[in-house]
């Protein structure tokens, strides 16, 4: 589903970045992404959901090329980024339509897709306020139910957890399955290692832009140890047993 | 400790002035180049004004009006700093991202009121210096002033942003505190600064009337007269400019208590009045009543124009920079309907019908929205980036949003002139053709140069709109190339002239196609 191959990308005057990262998601899978902050998380995201170019490598979405598809690509991924600064002069539902119709879905689907997953996260009766009313937590919702209207194939998420009540993140890790389960797959950065654990069957661990380890999450995290053990001795040795 | 807080908030305030604090850490080269072209475009500004000041004040003295010079600078100054400062003035003393940080912090909405007139006066005060020191050096050149001169017009300069930018405050509230209450809030800041503003063009146009009209009285009594009107206008230069010129210590404390009183009460009733002026701006009403109805599916290039028109009618400050242009068009017409295209060509002799179409298009896109609207997407940017939609759609509803801003001027603009100028056939294609040609032009010229010179990070759209080095060059470069064109016109007539005009037509025309194109060719991935 997703293939990142020697992906390179470095910024101009500073030395943060990504450096030859490999990884491959496939369809069915949760991958989480963790390390620690400045490791290139956001950066290898960006560089993924075409927000950012990068400087060596390939990225594949479906087998096709992020650098030469990028239209076709972004069809059939969303992306839910770590601070939802959507388009404060809209309403919900206004933000919600407006992505439906850059997907091109069709009237009918989107009021079925929006009616559900706004029930679902509870925010049906504010979809017609300003987003500039809305909390961090509404705003992460709507950007969530945004990235679903389409029915993405590939979902990517920067820290989604981040300022959801308790239910709305039961709801999101179903919804989670339920993409997985229609042969779907996710890639999300996080900190919550608990989640991580609980949620992914993949895990990469990335520091200073540098893969340290990845693979399935019953073979990196053994029985008796936890990810948070893992990733301290990982990211302070720098090298995964 | 209050002294210290305003000390630490105008520090933080001001770090960023001119980008300064970007050039000095950032590692980024293109940034350091575009904030170096940013300074040398403002350097340009200022050696221009400088010696379009210098120029007029060598001819009052000519005229044998010294003695108006200092007052004439003083209410040029404060002109400059109304005008400018109730377009802003608002955004900066209310200005809702730190806000509510500052308010978690111990402290005081006092400190936090003065720090920010402090910050606003800095850059006032440099408006103030470009007309007040190269008026000020070519008077002393001239006329040998004492030392009163100097001493009492260093400290004159120092206190003068204080009144204007009082008044400027107190209009801009005004404006505000009437928004407030109105559903389309921006919408009607920006009715009523437009209106300000007609007013201060209106009333300057009525001190040059009266210049032209009292030619006789003029010969006889012309530096009395000017002093009578400038006292009327602004009785605060008067008081200066006559301090200035004859040392009077008097005149001088006037001025000054004069100044810095009005300016403390001001700042006390705003320090008194902040929180509850912010929450009344800043407050959203919410409903949470909604029930989904049926929703209707628009193409990718209406619900982007959707967007833009959406974002555009949201800002004040960005609609009333772009929308006077097109008024200043219908008011070009409207001039030369009130005037007579005799009176106009007795007075310049060129062939009128010839040039209006390009002064009708230099007008409309003084200052086009497109030269912003990349930048005005700011820390939002992200989700265009990240949609499936093509480079050429976005740039398209950038593009449509402010052709249809334009075209109900255009439209009544167009009316007026063929009336007024009973154009032949020709004289009439090229008089409804060029303005669009150009228009489009300049639009397209927008968008290039917004690729160019982006600013996506910043804290007040005030800056994006006014200051940007988009703003700059992409605003005012389309008019500029439109008069530029008109130059050969007028002075090429008849067969030759119609050949001049295709010429430029055909030329424009391929270069709109070529930076259209390159345009839509751009990775919107690379604009950051």
């Amino acid at each position: 589903m997703l293939r990142i191959q020697n992906l390179t990308k470095h910024y101009k005057g500073s030395n943060k970045g990504v450096t030859k990262l490999n990884l491959e998601i496939k369809a069915g899978d949760i991958y989480g992404f963790i390390g620690h902050n400045g490791a290139g998380k956001t950066t290898t995201i960006k560089c993924i959901t075409g927000i950012h170019g990068f400087d060596e490598g390939e990225i594949l979405v479906d087998g096709m090329s992020v650098k030469t598809d990028t239209f076709a690509c972004k069809q059939k991924m969303a992306y839910i980024p770590d601070n939802p600064d959507l388009y404060e002069y809209m309403t919900g539902i206004q933000y919600l339509n407006f992505i439906a119709d850059i997907f091109g879905v069709v009237a009918k689907e989107r009021e079925e897709k929006i009616q559900k997953y706004a029930d679902a996260f509870e925010i049906t009766a504010s979809l017609g306020d300003l987003i500039s009313s809305y909390s961090h937590g509404m705003k992460q919702k709507l950007a969530i139910i945004s990235a679903l209207v389409h029915d993405p194939k590939l979902l990517i998420l920067d820290e989604p957890f981040v300022g959801l009540d308790p239910k709305a993140s039961v709801v999101l890790k179903d919804i989670m399955h339920q993409i997985c389960a229609k042969g779907g797959a996710i890639f999300f950065s996080t900190h919550v290692l608990d989640v991580a654990e609980k949620l992914c069957n993949k895990v990469a661990i990335i520091k200073d832009g540098e893969l340290i380890t990845s693979g399935e999450m019953d073979k990196i995290v053994d029985e008796g140890t936890s990810l948070e053990s893992i990733f301290m001795e990982v990211v302070n040795d720098g090298k995964a047993d | 400790m209050m002294v210290r807080q305003i000390s630490i908030l105008t520090k933080a305030l001001l770090c960023n002035f001119l980008n300064l604090n970007v050039f000095r850490y950032t590692k980024d080269k293109k940034k350091k180049r575009n904030t170096i072209s940013m300074a040398l475009l403002w350097l340009m500004l200022i050696a221009m004004a400088f010696c379009y000041v210098g120029g007029i004040t060598i001819g009052y003295i000519k005229l044998g009006m010294a003695d108006v010079v200092p007052m004439y600078l003083v209410t040029v100054s404060a002109l400059i700093i109304l005008f400018f400062g109730m377009l802003k003035a608002g955004s900066i003393i209310f200005q809702k991202n730190s806000y509510e940080v500052l308010c978690s912090l111990p402290v005081s909405q006092t400190a936090i009121v003065v720090s920010r007139f402090l910050s606003m006066y800095v850059g006032n005060l440099l408006l103030s210096l470009v007309v007040m020191v190269p008026g000020m050096v070519v008077y002393a050149i001239f006329i040998h002033p004492g030392i009163a001169f100097y001493a009492f017009g260093i400290l004159g300069t120092i206190f003068l942003p204080l009144f204007p930018m009082t008044v400027a405050t107190l209009i801009g509230a005004f404006i505000t505190a009437i928004s407030t209450r109105m559903k389309h809030k921006s919408v009607v800041v920006a009715l009523l600064s437009i209106i300000f503003v007609v007013a201060i063009m209106v009333s300057s146009l009525a001190m040059g009337n009266i210049e032209g009209d009292l030619t006789t009285e003029m010969l006889r009594n012309f530096s009395g007269i000017l002093v009578s009107m400038i006292e009327k206008i602004y009785p605060p230069a008067v008081w200066l400019g006559t301090a200035m010129t004859e040392g009077k210590v008097l005149q001088l404390s006037l001025y000054l208590v004069v100044s810095i009183v009005v300016f403390l009460v001001m700042v006390i009733l705003v320090a008194n009045n902040f929180h509850k002026i912010c929450q009344g701006l800043y407050s959203t009403s919410a409903k949470h009543n909604y029930q989904l109805t049926e929703l209707k599916k628009t193409s990718a290039l209406g619900s982007l124009y959707q967007k833009e028109l959406k974002r555009y009618l949201v800002s004040s400050i960005y609609v009333i920079n772009t929308i006077i242009g097109p008024i200043m068009m219908v008011w070009i017409a409207v001039g030369i309907a009130i005037v007579g295209v005799e009176k106009i060509e007795a007075i310049f002799p060129i062939n009128i019908i010839g040039v209006v179409p390009f002064a009708l298009a230099a007008v409309a896109c003084i200052m086009t929205t497109t030269a912003t609207s990349i930048s005005m997407e700011g820390k939002e940017w992200w989700i265009i980036q990240s949609l499936p939609i093509k480079t050429k759609t976005v740039f398209d509803s950038k593009i449509l949003l402010n052709l249809t801003l334009i075209a109900p001027f255009y439209v009544i603009a167009e009316i007026i002139s063929i009336l007024v100028l009973q154009p032949s056939l020709i004289e009439l294609c090229w008089l409804i053709l060029l303005p669009i040609i150009f228009i489009v032009f300049a639009c397209v010229f927008g968008i290039t140069i917004n690729i160019r010179f982006p600013m996506m990070k910043w804290e007040n759209e005030t800056v994006v709109v006014k200051q940007s080095a988009a703003a700059m060059i992409g605003g005012l470069g389309g008019s500029l190339v439109i008069l530029l064109c008109a130059v050969p016109v007028i002075f090429v007539d008849g067969f030759l002239g119609e050949l001049v005009k295709m010429g430029i037509t055909i030329l424009i025309l391929v270069i709109t196609l070529l930076l259209y194109t390159q345009n839509n060719k751009v990775n919107l991935s690379t604009i950051e």
